[in-house]
């Protein structure tokens, strides 16, 4: 196993699949805790994360903590699979993933690896995949050089900067009826189709998709902060977003309810007639968030829904450097308040419950920062006020400010840019 | 008063929906009369949870509703699988938890069925302690027949049905009966739940007397799951799950959230442990089960002593049920909590009938911790009342005035008082005690038919 950090404190990641005879598991004694997926017949059924004790922890004992933290889960789980109707359906739909990357070809190969060694079929039906690469606004040829030598992968360079421009453009060269995102330093597990085609096929209805996402590694300090303070992680048990929520009054609008955009899918058709996600969110330094949030918004406001679906499950690399989260938890303060900023704008007999989204949500974060004093929040101090701060920016004409910014993108890119696709 | 009224105009019903899931989860339409659905969650006799489904939840597809029933059965199917060592992982309440066992988890399969034949039931001919079901009533002809009828559809059949007439007015009661030819009628002048109880318990011959009110209606398996109950020897008692049978009214759900007769759908046992442990706040004798769903081994009454006349509609108010069955965890047996015993329970309609139900429960259960210290002399049942009590009822009472004493707070003036009237009823009755020694007394004569 290759280490290491230089605090010393890592967290094994362990998959435990319930049905089959457990290995042995070793845990060497560098490891600082534990981090533990339950699956049964590799469905997802449990995670959870600990501290092991500073003893040695032998597997008897790891097991016993899996079967009293995990117990309820899995039981569930078995009951799940007697309940489950056989599939009726003839046809599945069809799929586009698109990957958006710029200049990390290492991770997007590890990322189009997990895609192209899945089965292309779920329940006995087989599913047409397409895979998009876009390339936004790269550097180098890396990139286009990785997704021209692997067969099944389409390559499109989208020059204007900004993700959302390049989750637009894969929308516009999308041919599936159904449209995947994943980020590029994600992996999917090995029951990610077959776990969006039950949400498809549980809930035809439904306008978008969000799935599970875990930790890919837990291997620094930042990761596992990360982690420990919830991650991105949505639980175990189908979510089905209609127009109400219970205990959100500000729903839609609460921040970070429906899942990530490092793992969504959605109708193509659908996503086209709300024309696609707002170019200025997601732009990189002055707005890097909240594109994601403020599509699944737009879709419950237009009346359609979204199911969050566990086995729809991806692993994520967290940012490794504690620099790097801390401006993650700024933007995503950033973002949650400059979308606040853009709906305000947008539709006045909002305000009310978006006036209650940003009391609760500045009262929530100075709650966590007392609790930062007391030793209670999982993450420091800097990291809190990062959000806090961040929420003050985004709130501060945050969305003003990135939109003169696209505008000016636009200029400099006149023309939409010519399909520069080398079709495999 | 007249907000109250117009509160109640408002209110919408709510649906019962009982779900068999064996047949499979079908979706549940949009219905725009009801505030929600009350979903009971079965496996073919068994049940095994609740949801509420508010309406604005309306329409929802199967798969989501599967997900609501798996959250909803979950405890109760790993109660029955798994045994107690499950329970105690999903509650720290219990000392003597432990874990439950990962490789009978691993290895569970089709768990739904395999609870299905672990709770078969023998066949209707097998021989097992007789029972004797007693319906006490006053002049409730129109609720007693329906409740008569649906014990005409007990599978097995019981040894006898008894139905005690409490202090009747007229020849309703009677007349009822007579349609049914295998019920007996027996007339108590007395008036008194408990009198009437305990007539019965003396006119009846079965091993087990099971008990329901007359404002019920029983499901076909409640006599066969109580004789169930009672396979091990040392269950003096046991109850089961009162469902309501309708939630039309403000004050019938009211009663079904805040007061309601639901103890779950996990199987519990009560024992010494238990009583033990809780003793020195006094022991909630209350939480085994409800008056209107239990069942005795006849035997121990020759031990305990009869129903406490004191306690219960007619004196006290209400808990001469829990007060036996503090008699009988003193005496160091069991309580069984069967949930598979199921009868479906009429709640109060109106909103007047629900205040003077809650003052006489209160009533009653503050007179049954008085009369319970008296006997065992367990200080916990004073510190209930003297500390537990008003530390409850404090913050709920300042609740109550400062958002005006509607919805769960409604009722606190009557449960107020309820309680202070519990001390003085008791204070005037001390002296009826030799009215509950299992002694025989002269009886006043009845007219059994």
């Amino acid at each position: 196993m290759k280490s290491l950090n230089r605090s010393g404190r890592r967290y094994a990641l362990l998959d435990i699949e319930t049905t089959k005879a457990t290995p042995p598991l070793g845990l060497s004694s560098h490891m600082s805790g534990v981090a533990v997926l339950v699956r049964r017949k590799g469905r997802p059924v449990d995670f959870w994360m600990e501290e092991l004790p500073k003893e040695v922890c032998t597997p008897e004992d790891l097991m016993r903590r899996i079967g009293d933290k995990s117990g309820l889960q899995t039981l569930k789980a078995c009951i799940r699979d007697e309940l489950r109707p056989p599939v009726r359906s003839t046809r599945l739909p069809s799929l586009t993933v698109a990957v958006c990357t710029r200049d990390r070809p290492k991770r997007l190969a590890r990322c189009l690896k997990s895609l192209l060694s899945m089965e292309t079929s779920a329940f006995g039906l087989s599913v047409s995949m397409e895979i998009l690469v876009i390339d936004n606004a790269p550097s180098t040829s890396e990139t286009s050089t990785l997704a021209d030598s692997l067969p099944g992968v389409s390559y499109f360079l989208e020059p204007r900067p900004g993700l959302d421009f390049a989750r637009n453009r894969a929308l516009k060269e999308a041919g599936g009826d159904l449209l995947a995102y994943v980020d590029d330093d994600v992996i999917a597990d090995s029951g990610w189709l077959a776990g969006l085609m039950e949400a498809w096929m549980e809930h035809p209805d439904a306008a978008a998709f969000t799935g599970q996402v875990l930790p890919y590694q837990l291997s620094t300090k930042a990761q596992i902060l990360f982690e420990k303070r919830g991650g991105f992680r949505r639980g175990f048990n189908t979510i089905r977003y209609a127009q109400k929520l219970d205990g959100h009054p500000a729903y839609p609008f609460s921040a970070g309810v429906f899942g990530t955009g490092a793992n969504m899918a959605f109708r193509t058709r659908i996503l086209k007639r709300l024309n696609g996600f707002d170019e200025a969110l997601d732009t990189g330094p002055p707005l890097p968030a909240a594109g994601d949030h403020d599509i699944f918004c737009r879709l419950i406001r237009g009346g359609y829904s979204i199911v969050y679906k566990p086995e729809f499950l991806v692993f994520h690399e967290h940012r490794r450097e504690l620099k790097a989260l801390l401006r993650q938890y700024w933007s995503w303060g950033l973002g949650v308040m400059a979308l606040v900023n853009k709906w305000q704008q947008a539709d006045p007999t909002q305000c009310r419950k978006l006036r209650y989204l940003i009391r609760t949500w500045f009262s929530s974060h100075l709650r966590e920062l007392a609790g930062c004093f007391i030793g209670k929040a999982p993450i420091p101090v800097y990291m809190v006020l990062a959000e806090i701060a961040g929420g003050i920016a985004g709130l501060m004409g945050g969305y003003g400010r990135s939109v003169r910014r696209i505008e000016r993108i636009r200029e400099q890119y006149p023309c939409s840019p010519k399909a520069q696709s080398r079709k495999q | 008063m007249t907000s109250k009224q117009l509160h109640m105009t408002r209110f919408k019903p709510w649906k019962i929906l009982h779900v068999d899931m064996s047949r499979g989860i079908s979706s549940l339409s949009s219905d725009l009369g009801i505030q929600g659905l009350f979903v009971v969650f079965w496996w073919n006799n068994i049940p095994l949870g609740q949801r509420w489904i508010p309406a604005k939840q309306l329409p929802m597809r199967s798969a989501e509703l599967r997900e609501h029933a798996l959250a909803a059965i979950g405890p109760a199917v790993g109660r029955y699988l798994l045994g107690r060592s499950f329970e105690a992982s999903l509650s720290n309440r219990s000392p003597e938890a432990c874990i439950p066992d990962f490789k009978a988890l691993t290895e569970l399969e089709q768990p739904l069925s395999r609870l299905e034949r672990q709770l078969s039931l023998p066949p209707a001919n097998a021989t097992g302690p007789s029972v004797s079901v007693v319906v006490c009533t006053r002049e409730r002809p129109g609720r007693l027949k329906r409740c008569l009828g649906s014990l005409q559809d007990l599978n097995p059949v019981p040894g006898e049905i008894l139905v005690v007439d409490n202090a009747p007015t007229s020849e309703a009661t009677r007349r009822i009966v007579a349609h049914f030819p295998y019920i007996h009628y027996i007339r108590e002048p007395r008036p008194g739940l408990d009198v009437a109880r305990n007539r019965g318990i003396c006119k009846a011959s079965g091993d087990i007397v099971a008990f329901t009110d007359d404002d019920t209606t029983v499901h076909p398996d409640w006599v066969s799951r109580i004789r169930q109950g009672f396979e091990d020897p040392d269950v003096m008692a046991v109850t089961g799950l009162a469902l309501p049978a309708e939630l039309e009214t403000e004050a019938q759900y009211l009663f079904e959230t805040h007061w309601g007769f639901g103890r779950g759908y996990v199987q519990r046992v009560f024992g010494t442990a238990y009583f033990e442990r809780s003793r020195s706040r006094g022991a909630p004798a209350w939480e085994i089960g409800a008056g209107a769903n239990m069942a005795f081994r006849r035997s121990v009454f020759n031990e305990v002593g009869l129903f406490d006349e004191r306690l219960d509609v007619g004196a006290a108010g209400c808990s001469g049920d829990s007060e036996m069955w503090y008699r009988i965890l003193a005496r160091g047996w069991k309580c069984l909590y069967q949930p598979t015993a199921v009868v479906y329970h009429y709640h109060r309609r109106d909103m007047g009938d629900l205040h003077h139900q809650i003052h006489s429960y209160m009533r009653g259960h503050v007179a049954a911790l008085l009369i319970q210290f008296e006997r065992h002399r367990h200080w916990g049942n004073l510190r209930r009342i003297l500390v537990s009590l008003p530390w409850y009822y404090a913050p709920l009472t300042l609740q109550g005035a400062l958002n005006g004493f509607s919805g769960r707070e409604s009722t606190l003036p009557d449960e107020i008082r309820g309680c202070l009237s519990g001390i003085r009823f008791y204070l005037c009755n001390r002296g009826a005690e030799q009215s509950i020694r299992p002694i025989r007394r002269s009886r006043p004569t009845g007219k059994g038919v």
